[in-house]
């Protein structure tokens, strides 16, 4: 196993254990509200519960976003590069949550991983080879870029529900993106063809106008 | 007046319950078909089979289409119909508060979804046997073949013997409007009914989501059971040819598992505020979401040694999360709850 591999094959352990401890955690709470009957108590206390999950949850939200932030930049940068960019972008991240808060730390994290998913998805577009993806093929690279921000659109918006203007921009360029995104991806092989028809479709035409 | 006086009820169910033991004796013979080929070694009634499952299918739209008439009768006789006065009064009342306002001339209607109450179970059983006899003409080996049989037996039996949608249909929501019907209340009660009444049918039974988001779920349901069925038979054989049928099916689950959990998202935002954060039924779905995109991606590695069978087990575990969100909604209190 190479080293780009490794660093590959360990963001995906790392991920998977941070969304296995997530849903241990989900199941607790599910097992917790129905014992307490929190559906029945008065709206402060059901209030009270949701904050109390939400702090039991912010350390592997957290950890997910820090690990979606490292994620994205391994499509552009070799792994040493990658390692210097993750250590920068996570003490960035910490030095704003210092400043400010840790809202404002993820967001910058999420803001950058947006900006660089936005990259690699034009760099797809454009058929660069320097991307490294697990997968070959014009429209899976696309498709998969095109999925992947729409999961980073999705978490800023979660992020941002309370702006209603905002949140629903962000939503539609998330259902948008990851629908777009999984279609392409996975139906690679059609839409190939499906645009090489239309592309010969429209040449024939315009040989025959002129 | 009485419910049953504006939609005939009894006719639909005497009807209903034609479609369901038709469904019974055609899903009992493929069920044994089924077994039957399950357990020996060459195919076993191959032409009987393919024709029970057409028959299965036709049988399984029928009684949907009949399904549709009872909503279309609901929308036709079951009018919420309030005197002008009322309506100029409700009006006022309800200026700015996001609901449509009402007009006198013509009555606000129930535009019923199609996949409620045990209706969902109807669904969602028609869309897997579509997929089966879909899957039936891909797949050749008849033990693969009657393990989806198998599976389509069983969910006829569920539907027969606890999810009848035929056998008092659409119990909640008849009991909930009966009162209107019923026509013995002052105009003062009458108007305290119908503001109980206009919300839930504003942000429930009519609301724009109920006709995309929970359809696209029954039918990610139906996909999740096929890849299930392939993931068993991936365990004992290992053929390129089962994974990439499950594989099929899984694209298209998660494509309408995503985008219909998508489309519910700003919806609850709207008819729930924040309520809905940590509500066990969303809980049990992201879980399974995650369960689901863990499973397309150990399927990119499904050719390495070791792997097959983790991507198979994922498989499962993709129907496991799903039967333990339907279960959620039946056990764990919440916005979703259905106790």
């Amino acid at each position: 196993m190479n080293s780009k591999n490794s660093y590959d094959y360990y963001l995906i352990l790392a991920t998977t254990v941070v969304l296995f401890i997530i849903s241990a955690i989900c199941i607790c709470s599910m097992f917790y509200f129905k014992l307490e009957n929190i559906q029945q108590l008065p709206m402060t206390v059901k209030a009270g519960y949701m904050n109390n999950m939400n702090t039991v949850m912010a350390p592997f939200l957290i950890a997910l976003i820090v690990l979606l932030g490292i994620c994205v930049p391994k499509r552009l940068l070799p792994s040493v590069w990658l390692n210097r960019f993750s250590a920068v972008l996570v003490l960035l991240a910490v030095i704003i949550s210092i400043i400010w808060n840790v809202k404002v730390g993820l967001a910058f994290v999420l803001i950058v991983s947006a900006v660089l998913q936005v990259v690699v998805l034009l760099m797809a577009l454009a058929g660069s080879k320097s991307l490294n993806f697990e997968k070959t093929g014009y429209w899976i690279r696309v498709g998969s870029s095109l999925l992947h921000l729409g999961l980073i659109m999705f978490i800023l918006d979660v992020f941002f529900y309370r702006y209603p203007g905002l949140h629903l921009i962000l939503f539609w360029l998330t259902t948008v993106s990851t629908t777009l995104g999984m279609v392409v991806c996975f139906y690679a092989d059609s839409c190939g063809r499906l645009v090489k028809r239309t592309r010969n479709i429209f040449l024939r035409q315009g040989t025959k106008k002129e | 007046m009485m419910i049953n006086e504006l939609v005939d009820i009894s006719l639909f169910s005497r009807g209903g319950q034609f479609f369901m033991y038709g469904l019974l004796v055609v899903g009992v013979l493929l069920g044994i078909s089924g077994v039957i080929n399950l357990l020996r070694p060459r195919p076993v009634m191959e032409r009987m089979t393919v024709r029970t499952l057409v028959v299965v299918n036709v049988v399984f739209i029928a009684g949907f289409l009949w399904i549709c008439r009872l909503h279309y009768q609901i929308y036709c006789y079951l009018p919420l119909e309030m005197s002008e006065f009322l309506v100029g009064w409700f009006n006022q009342h309800i200026q700015g508060s996001g609901m449509p306002l009402l007009e006198s001339s013509a009555p606000v209607r129930y535009t019923v979804p199609l996949w409620i109450e045990n209706e969902k179970y109807y669904f969602w059983f028609m869309c897997y046997s579509m997929m089966s006899l879909a899957a039936h003409s891909r797949i050749t080996r008849h033990r693969l073949r009657a393990l989806l049989h198998i599976m389509l037996s069983g969910q006829v039996l569920l539907l027969f013997f606890w999810f009848d949608p035929f056998s008092q249909p659409l119990s909640g929501f008849f009991s909930e409007v009966q009162p209107w019907f019923a026509g013995s209340q002052t105009p003062m009660e009458r108007l305290r009914l119908f503001m109980q009444l206009y919300p839930r049918m504003i942000y429930y039974y009519n609301a724009s989501y109920m006709w995309i988001h929970p359809p696209m779920l029954f039918l990610s349901y139906a996909c999740i059971t096929i890849t299930f069925v392939t993931s068993i038979f991936m365990l004992f054989v290992r053929d390129m040819t089962i994974e990439n049928t499950g594989y099929d099916f899984a694209k298209l689950g998660f494509v309408l598992l995503t985008l219909g959990m998508l489309l519910g998202y700003p919806w609850a935002l709207q008819a729930w505020g924040e309520n809905w954060w940590w509500d066990p039924k969303i809980c049990s779905s992201i879980m399974m979401w995650s369960i689901y995109s863990t499973y397309l991606h150990t399927r990119l590695y499904a050719a390495r040694s070791g792997m097959w069978y983790f991507t198979s087990v994922m498989g499962i575990l993709c129907f496991v999360s799903m039967v333990f969100t339907l279960l959620s909604s039946l056990y764990f209190p919440g916005e979703h709850s259905l106790q």
